[in-house]
């Protein structure tokens, strides 16, 4: 039971969804899953006094716009995207993605959307703050924080650990956002303000309402990789996605991206290291060189016992064969699904 | 708890919700979790409240045939749904084939996290019923069994597929 008492919505559409968060207000959350929601709420994280629960909207099937590009509805559950032969055959590196959040009944639950739409998280954040911590720290509305004490009034270094998000930005993902007054189309990288207190670029009131994948073009590879100290059920200690397409000489790299999640506030484009492998034949020694770039400019925050060396250590690590992994892919060494 | 400014009356309503077969219309607030509406409203203790916060699976329920984490699923939620919990694996005094290997298997200590696991195998076991060794573990990768007792269970679950593994007082 949830400690206090608040008020239920179970609006039929997306617009009539939109139209309640109108009118009641920043006191209205929108609730999806409810996996990250309702859990802090149990700690006092977010206290809304209205959810507007979208589980009676049931989600269009994943499919293929005019243009060629994917659609899929922000509302998909996870489980649905990793079933899905469709999402499996055509875009195997969000389905892996998906595959690697959560437990099984967390991607039954949750949904794409919601996904990207998680909280931050800190290991003293999240947990009752009656129980150890007396004063609110800064994301609790306090003036204080608990893992950096050092830290400048309402800076807050939580960090966001959507194992999807890295994996969207890899593939240039654009987000379509709906309001009352209409919708938007954003691309993933703008969701993020890069602030730990207020983590979502998202206007108030405002909903996503699909995920559009651009098709993947020639000679294109994917490499993702969630470090984690289990199997499953687990926030990452870091998440490394790049995508690679090739020059039509199959050798030369012609576009790379690189995005890093769990260890920032928002999931980090390396794009120095990007840069840094646009035009060159992507072998051991290059791909190392992107690496060696990427963990100097994602500068990793401490977070969850983990130390900065200990992530910069796992992502030289796992960067490197993701990225290798890529070059498979897109010189066709290994299949691509 | 530093809830302040909360309407201290929100509005209960009536949730109608099928759990194993029986139509329930229970009174619920917004704020309660479908957890315990099982075990407190309809009064079905067999699944258990471990964490509270969606990490453990010792609540996982069927709800349409898929398996959730009851203590994150506001009851109101469920409005028209059908839900399954461990006691409707039984038939009268016939277990359930899962029931039974978890029987044979020894694959419980505690107990605490059994209802959860039966709910899970259930799942897996309808969607594929010959899941591989890596399916089984990834389809259990949401429940904790704090007695380590995770390989009789991964046996039961190989045994009710057909595996042929041995009840354990046959080996």
């Amino acid at each position: 039971m949830i400690l206090y008492d608040f008020e239920y919505e179970r609006p039929q559409t997306l617009a009539e969804a939109a139209g309640l968060l109108a009118e009641l207000g920043p006191g209205a959350r929108i609730m999806a899953g409810g996996t990250d929601l309702l859990p802090n709420m149990r700690v006092a994280i977010a206290q809304p006094t209205t959810i507007v629960g979208l589980s009676a909207i049931t989600p269009e099937a994943p499919r293929v716009d005019a243009d060629g590009a994917f659609r899929i509805d922000a509302l998909t559950r996870l489980a649905t995207l990793t079933d899905s032969e469709f999402v499996r055959q055509r875009l195997p590196m969000l389905a892996e993605a998906a595959r690697v959040v959560g437990s099984n009944q967390i991607r039954e639950m949750g949904t794409l959307g919601g996904n990207l739409c998680q909280d931050t998280r800190c290991l003293q954040l999240n947990q009752k703050h009656d129980f150890q911590f007396v004063a609110p720290c800064y994301k609790r509305g306090g003036a204080c924080c608990y893992p950096f004490p050092q830290n400048k009034p309402n800076i807050c270094w939580s960090v966001y650990m959507s194992d999807v998000a890295p994996a969207l930005i890899a593939l240039g993902a654009s987000l379509e956002c709906v309001d009352q007054s209409g919708a938007r189309r954003i691309s993933v990288e703008d969701l993020f303000t890069g602030g730990g207190l207020r983590p979502l670029n998202l206007k108030g009131g405002e909903i996503i309402q699909a995920i559009v994948v651009p098709p993947p073009p020639s000679y294109f590879g994917w490499g993702y990789h969630k470090s984690t100290r289990r199997g499953g059920l687990e926030f990452a200690i870091a998440v490394a996605a790049a995508t690679i397409r090739l020059a039509p000489d199959n050798v030369h790299c012609a576009e790379a991206r690189i995005a890093i999640g769990a260890v920032r506030e928002r999931p980090v484009r390396a794009l120095a290291a990007e840069r840094g492998l646009v035009g060159k034949v992507p072998d051991a020694a290059a791909i190392a060189a992107a690496v060696a770039t990427a963990v100097v400019e994602v500068s990793p925050l401490p977070h969850h016992d983990f130390t900065k060396s200990f992530i910069v250590d796992s992502l030289r690590v796992h960067l490197r064969r993701v990225l290798s992994r890529a070059v498979e892919r897109a010189r066709g060494e290994i299949p691509t699904a | 708890m530093a809830d302040r400014n909360h309407n201290s009356k929100s509005m209960s309503r009536v949730v109608a919700i099928e759990v194993n077969g029986e139509h329930h219309e229970v009174t619920v607030k917004p704020r309660h979790m479908l957890v315990e509406v099982l075990r407190e409203k309809i009064g079905l203790t067999g699944t258990k409240e471990g964490c509270e916060q969606g990490v453990c699976g010792a609540c996982t329920v069927l709800l349409d045939g898929r398996p959730i984490l009851a203590c994150i699923t506001l009851a109101v939620e469920c409005d028209g749904k059908k839900i399954r919990t461990v006691e409707g694996l039984a038939s009268g005094e016939t277990l359930s084939a899962i029931q039974e290997a978890f029987l044979d298997q020894g694959a419980m200590q505690c107990g605490f996290c059994t209802s959860g696991m039966l709910m899970s195998a259930t799942a897996l076991l309808e969607k594929n019923p010959k899941p591989s060794l890596a399916e089984i573990k990834k389809a259990l990768e949401g429940n904790l069994c704090r007695c380590t007792g995770y390989n009789g269970i991964v046996d039961a679950i190989r045994q009710a597929s057909g595996e042929g593994v041995d009840p354990i007082f046959m080996r």
